[in-house]
């Protein structure tokens, strides 16, 4: 690891000045991304600015049913808070079947936001990757792209998946990103939180610069839904999905009313599979039914050398999904 | 005179209470005064040459003592490349990677030392070591096997084996298979991470290295920087496992021990993970063709196992396939052949059944495909054509009891219930598979070393250079000479891990308790032995009584109706304690062969509507000859059919076909098993004593468990989706049905 | 230096470093000394804390003064703002209890608490952690007798080599305080999985927090 700086914010203002005075400084919230790239070398951090004494752990349940989460609530403390357990099972569930219980004790719902990808390419420090030298080029698109690469949103200059289990689920569920920034605060949809990479990669998410997320604010949960979140991997815990659903359902008898589905493992971004939900509103929650939304979701799915799997396994997760939470 | 219950029992380990406090000191914990801490910048290229190496802004860095490379590494003597022998083990100096770190500016594989940061504290070292920048003019690397043969020529590997015409009696069987097999690189990632801690005191080079010989690393230090061995001393009192990986020295130690003796101050390196991957070793990849033919009952008439595994371009490490297909089933007709191929990797080395594991993965697969073709049960197939001796030596076996360990595990597992059908055993969303493979491992013994003292407090004390690796050989230990003394295990202290200690082998090979035990009781009887001339001696207990009316029982010396204790001999003499030393030898290999046997069941779990499969259960039964301590003899087997299942469906080191670069070389991307993957495991051990080895009749236990249980894995999987995975490791998307436009 | 005849870059002149003398000491528990001792090794209580001595000198330039509550006891020490917790715990307060299997969160051998909750020292810097409780494995036993995690993992032979052990009790006893965590096996095993144990211990790992947990269930 370099040397740095580390300046630890009193105040959100402070934050975002400090940030605005260095070209090189991060926020550091848990570290369980940050630290881990800095001693990569991947993220060169100068300064780090401790955010951890900003008082943003609070989770408030709003009157409308919603939920203000503060950026530094623990995964942990999200995961099993009463009211996220009981209204949105889908994003405690996420939330556990990420990572393990030590990191998700440092995790930070604003840290996991804005969580890096795991492409080795990426993180050996030395490989054409346009994320980390933009215009270098991209060494997983030839290279070894079976298990944290993507087959949705994906561009010729970078195909990494988006790490996180608990965007996943967030993106189902729908939600504001609430950032603070030298300008003032702004708040931004969820879906529109993370770019996909297109022509450049290097630009993963709709932060200005110096901006510091504060909170996320969750969409009141959908009347009288059943949700869940289905992660399949390799080994059994400890390990990033190689697909994963995150649902929600709203049934009147057999017929669905209202579908949300998100996928991760699967995309450049926590994918939204808006398709697939159309497909399912109001028809009736058959296997066939249910195959061919999942099929709709990973239309146009583009496979690489060692992932094509994925757009099989993608569907299963959805198609095990939807039937747990139905039968 | 001995305590037998000692021996067998299962009493808790006598270095436990360190270990849980984390007072149990292991390489890296070592922190002498004055020491500078070292950090290593690895080739960033697979094949090649240095070109330039940027320096100054390192240089500048704060805190930086020295950066070492091969423009001004101190220049030092080769290790010798000869094989060892276990005759001469305790004399062995061996490197699997005989080039020196720095040696010249050649680049061989990925991850190789190109140079080495010291400064004053680990921060300072590894800001620096992230300043230097290192060109190279780079070659096109040879990345995998395939390529290796394409640009290379196979070479002699381990021995070969042939007896009848296996050839002549494949092509007139009643039936046959002939299937390839491949396993890849596997590394071991032993929770501790290689680490060398050296010091030069007047001369003395002293080294905490994570180690599993110590008296072999001392030999290959004092070899290397050209000093007598007893210039240098080892120490390793405990070591976060091996499974291989530090049998032999690699460059880290040397370039630690060399810079520490440049700058005259203590030097600690501790090569990080990733490196783990390229520098410290790994099992090779291995490609194995086997032809298996049978008569018309089922009776084994040819056999042949060809395999080559990859090594590096700087040594020919050799993996020993077909160890096991030579002997373990009565034939007539068997060709085995090992060949080796050159890739731009690291030198391979042992890993856990080096050989065994990836030998029996194919011989145990092809013995399933081959009952299926039959249509034999397998459990019937491999029971016809055990073989009662080793016919490939024409030698009785020294104890064998396959057959029993077979019958008494099918039954405890419930093979009988198992449908024949694949995929015809149903639980809810899950297809239950059922296989099973047979384990073998060679049983070793070696010279060997120990001391062991009887003092007058009441206390003994035993010393041996053999290393306590995670198996229990400091508890085992103690049980023997509690055994002989009747001294209670908490009064008796064991020492090891030093190469000043009398000389024992590596723990490796499971040879180190059939190996050190008997020197160890040697030494206590020696001990003994001198105690009674103690007695007998002017002032002693039993003065003027001859030394053969002395007998020792029960703790005590007796002569006649008296008896005295240890305590009161030693006290009459004013004596200290009782010396006992012993140098044992090895076993005699001309009248029997000496192998372990055992045999796994597995039970896997395919949900096909996600792809999910999961061992649930394992059965195994094993028979290493008398067990010492049940507690960790059973945690051994326990332990090493965890890294089967991750052998069976996680491990793969990774290279990228384009130029030879490690793509999973971190602790998250190359998956091992964690909690959540434990299946049902139960372990049979059968405690037949093998007398022929030595005097406890106990054979080694570390590595047979692993052995045979991908295969088990594998059979299972063919019963349950009816695929045979024949290219380890057996990942989900090996076992979906993809439509054609999904395979890329 | 003799021995480098062809040494094309010399080597630094030592004399130009000044190195602190707060990091001349030695580890009192080592191998020279047990080998010294003349009780048996294994009767011998062992996990008391090493002094260590506070910074007294003002600290270099790419340093700061960071005060550390470990274990119950304040540690003022010159530390650079890149020194991870795990590093400053291990090669500054001696507490080699806490190991470094990957520095990357990634196998769970550094797992120390903060403020009585599990987490990855290698992944926080120890600036971070000024004002925290900071518990590691040297702080569990009391008065030399052991916690009832560390006991059970002794009879149950929970481990093999060691080396994940530290973690995987500091693991242990903070998943045993945790309501939010099942008692089954497989609640359990979930949990643990942020540890692992390369030597495949985990039944007996299992083993040795079931028999725990009602033995802390007795205590309470």
């Amino acid at each position: 690891m370099r040397a740095l700086d580390y300046v630890r914010a009193g105040s959100v203002e402070q934050a975002v000045d400090a940030h605005s005075k260095s070209q090189t400084a991060f926020f550091l919230a848990g570290g369980t991304t940050l630290l881990d790239l800095v001693k990569l070398d991947v993220m060169p951090a100068d300064q780090v600015i401790d955010v951890n004494h900003l008082s943003l752990k609070q989770i408030e349940v709003q009157k409308d049913g919603s939920v203000r989460i503060g950026a530094l609530v623990t995964n942990t403390a999200l995961a099993y808070h009463d009211y996220i357990v009981a209204h949105y099972p889908v994003l405690s569930q996420a939330l556990l079947s990420g990572a393990t219980t030590q990191l998700r004790n440092k995790a930070t719902t604003a840290g996991n936001v804005m969580q890096r990808v795991r492409c080795n390419y990426f993180r050996d420090g030395y490989s054409p990757c346009n994320k980390r030298e933009p215009g270098s080029g991209c060494a997983a698109i030839d290279g070894h792209n079976r298990s944290v690469h993507a087959v949705l949103g994906t561009s010729d200059q970078c195909i990494a998946t988006h790490p996180s289990d608990m965007c996943v689920a967030m993106a189902a569920i729908g939600a504001r990103v609430e950032v603070q920034g030298a300008k003032g605060k702004r708040s931004i949809d969820f879906l529109d939180f993370h770019l996909l990479p297109g022509s450049t990669p290097w630009k993963e998410h709709a932060l200005q610069d110096d901006e510091l997320i504060t909170h996320v604010v969750l969409d009141a949960p959908l009347a009288n839904s059943k949700s869940g979140y289905l992660k399949l991997r390799d080994r059994a815990s400890y390990q990033f999905a190689l697909a994963s659903s995150a649902v929600i359902l709203v049934m009147d008898g057999d017929t669905v009313r209202d579908a949300r589905i998100a996928m991760g493992g699967v995309g450049t971004r926590p994918w939204r599979a808006l398709e697939a939900e159309r497909a399912l509103k109001g028809a009736t929650l058959t296997s066939q039914n249910m195959e061919k939304a999942a099929a709709i979701a990973l239309q146009g799915a583009k496979p690489y050398r060692h992932n094509a799997y994925k757009i099989a396994l993608g569907q299963q997760a959805i198609v095990r999904n939807l039937s747990t939470l139905t039968a | 005179m001995t305590d037998s219950s000692m021996i067998g029992s299962a009493p808790r380990r006598i270095d436990g209470r360190r270990k849980v406090t984390g007072t149990a000191m292991y390489a890296s914990d070592h922190h002498l005064q004055n020491m500078a801490y070292g950090y290593g910048v690895f080739s960033t290229v697979a094949s090649g040459k240095i070109t330039a190496l940027e320096l100054d802004a390192a240089r500048k860095s704060p805190g930086v003592l020295e950066i070492f490379h091969h423009g001004n590494f101190p220049p030092l003597y080769h290790n010798s490349a000869l094989p060892m022998s276990l005759a001469q083990i305790l004399k062995a100096a061996k490197s699997d990677e005989s080039r020196l770190p720095f040696e010249d500016e050649t680049v061989y594989y990925a991850g190789q030392f190109v140079a080495l940061v010291v400064a004053d504290t680990f921060e300072h070292a590894r800001a620096a070591a992230y300043k230097i920048k290192v060109s190279y003019s780079k070659n096109t690397a040879v990345a995998n096997l395939d390529q290796g043969m394409k640009a290379g020529k196979l070479q002699d590997g381990s021995p070969n084996h042939n007896r009848g015409d296996a050839g002549a009696a494949f092509d007139s069987a009643a039936h046959s298979i002939d299937a390839t097999y491949t396993t890849p690189v596997e590394t071991h990632n032993p929770m501790e991470m290689h680490a060398t801690v050296a010091n030069w005191e007047d001369g003395r080079l002293i080294v905490y290295e994570a180690s599993q010989g110590v008296v072999a690393h001392r030999n290959s230090l004092a070899k290397i920087f050209g000093l007598i061995p007893e210039k240098v001393e080892v120490r390793a009192p405990f070591i976060g496992s091996g499974f291989g990986s530090k049998l032999w020295i690699w460059p880290h130690s040397v370039a630690a021990c060399g810079a520490a003796k440049v700058l005259n101050r203590p030097v600690q390196l501790v090569v990080p993970r990733q490196q783990m991957f390229t520098t410290t070793g790994h099992r090779p990849q291995t490609r194995q063709r086997l032809r298996l033919a049978t008569d018309d009952k089922g009776k084994l008439v040819s056999v042949r196992h060809e395999s080559i595994n990859t090594t590096s371009f700087t040594d020919p490490f050799k993996e020993n396939c077909g160890t096991s297909t030579k002997s373990l089933y009565s034939c007539a007709n068997v060709s085995v052949t090992h060949k080796i191929i050159e890739v731009n990797r690291g030198t391979p080395t042992s890993m856990r059944a080096p050989g065994a594991a990836p030998g029996l993965f194919a011989l145990e697969s092809a013995m399933d495909e081959m009952a299926d073709k039959i249509g034999m049960d397998p459990l019937a197939f491999r029971k016809l054509n055990v073989s009662e001796r080793d016919e490939s030596q024409n030698l009785p076996w020294s104890s064998n009891h396959l057959q029993e360990c077979i019958d008494q595990a099918a039954e405890r597992f419930g093979w009988s219930k198992r449908d024949p059908k694949p995929g015809s055993m149903k639980d809810g969303n899950e297809i239950i598979g059922y296989g099973m493979a047979a384990c073998n491992w060679d049983a070793y013994r070696t010279p060997a070393e120990a001391q062991v003292s009887l003092r007058a407090d009441g206390t003994a004390y035993a010393i041996c250079g053999v290393q306590d690796i995670g198996t229990g050989t400091y508890t085992i230990v103690a049980q023997v000479v509690s055994s002989i003394t009747g001294i209670a295990l908490d009064k008796i202290e064991v020492e090891l891990g030093n190469s000043s200690f009398p000389p024992a082998p590596v723990s490796g090979g499971s040879w180190a308790t059939a190996s050190v035990l008997p020197a160890i009781a040697e030494a206590t009887r020696q001990a003994i032995e001198q105690l009674k001339a103690f007695s007998t001696a002017p002032k002693g207990v039993f003065a003027g009584t001859k030394a053969d009316q002395v007998s020792f029982e029960q703790g005590q010396l007796k002569s006649g109706e008296k008896t005295f204790a240890i305590t009161d001999v030693l006290k009459a003499q004013k004596q200290a304690s009782a010396f006992g030393e012993a140098k044992t030898g090895m076993n005699d290999t001309s009248k029997h062969s000496f192998r372990s046997f055992g045999v796994h069941f597995v039970e896997v779990r395919w949900d096909p509507g996600i792809s999910r499969l999961r061992v649930a259960r394992v059965v195994s039964a094993i028979d290493v000859g008398k067990v010492i301590n049940h507690k960790t003899s059973l945690n051994q087997v326990e332990g090493a059919i965890v890294m089967g299942v991750g052998m069976a469906l996680f491990e793969a080191t990774e290279f990228d076909e384009r130029d030879g670069m490690p793509v999973n070389n971190n602790y998250a991307e190359y998956v091992v098993p964690v909690h959540a993957d434990q299946p049902e495991i139960d372990v049979i051990l059968l405690d037949y004593p093998d007398y022929e080895l030595n005097e406890f009749g106990a054979r080694g236990i570390g590595e047979i468990g692993i052995t045979g249980l991908a295969a088990a894995v594998a059979n299972a999987v063919s019963h349950a989706t009816g695929k045979r995975i024949r290219d380890l490791p057996i990942t989900l998307d090996k076992l979906m049905e993809l439509p054609p436009t999904m395979s890329a | 230096m003799t021995d480098q005849p062809d040494n094309k870059e010399p080597a630094c002149d030592l004399s130009a470093f000044t190195v602190p003398s707060r990091r001349n000491f030695l580890k009192s528990i080592g191998v020279s000394g047990l080998a010294a001792a003349t009780a048996p090794m294994w009767a011998q209580a062992l996990e008391a804390q090493a002094a260590v001595p506070d910074d007294t000198d003002a600290p270099a330039k790419d340093e700061r003064r960071m005060t550390l509550k470990v274990n119950g006891q304040a540690h003022t020490l010159n530390l650079p703002a890149n020194a991870a917790l795990l590093d400053v715990l291990r090669d500054r307060l001696q507490l080699t209890g806490t190991k470094k299997g990957c520095d990357h969160g990634q196998c769970g051998a550094c797992t120390v608490h903060i403020n009585g909750a599990a987490i990855n020292s290698c992944l926080s810097l120890a600036a971070m952690h000024e004002g925290d409780e900071i518990t590691t494995v040297e702080g569990l036993a009391q008065n030399g007798k052991l916690h009832p995690v560390q006991e059970a993992f002794w009879e149950h032979d929970a481990y093999q080599c060691g080396y994940c052990t530290s973690g995987q009790i500091m693991s242990a006893v903070a998943m045993l305080q945790d309501k939010n965590i099942g008692s089954d096996d497989h609640s359990v095993r979930e949990a643990m999985s942020g540890n692992i144990c390369r030597c495949g211990a985990y039944k007996n790992i299992l083993a040795a927090i079931q028999s725990a947990r009602i033995k802390l269930q007795e205590v309470t």
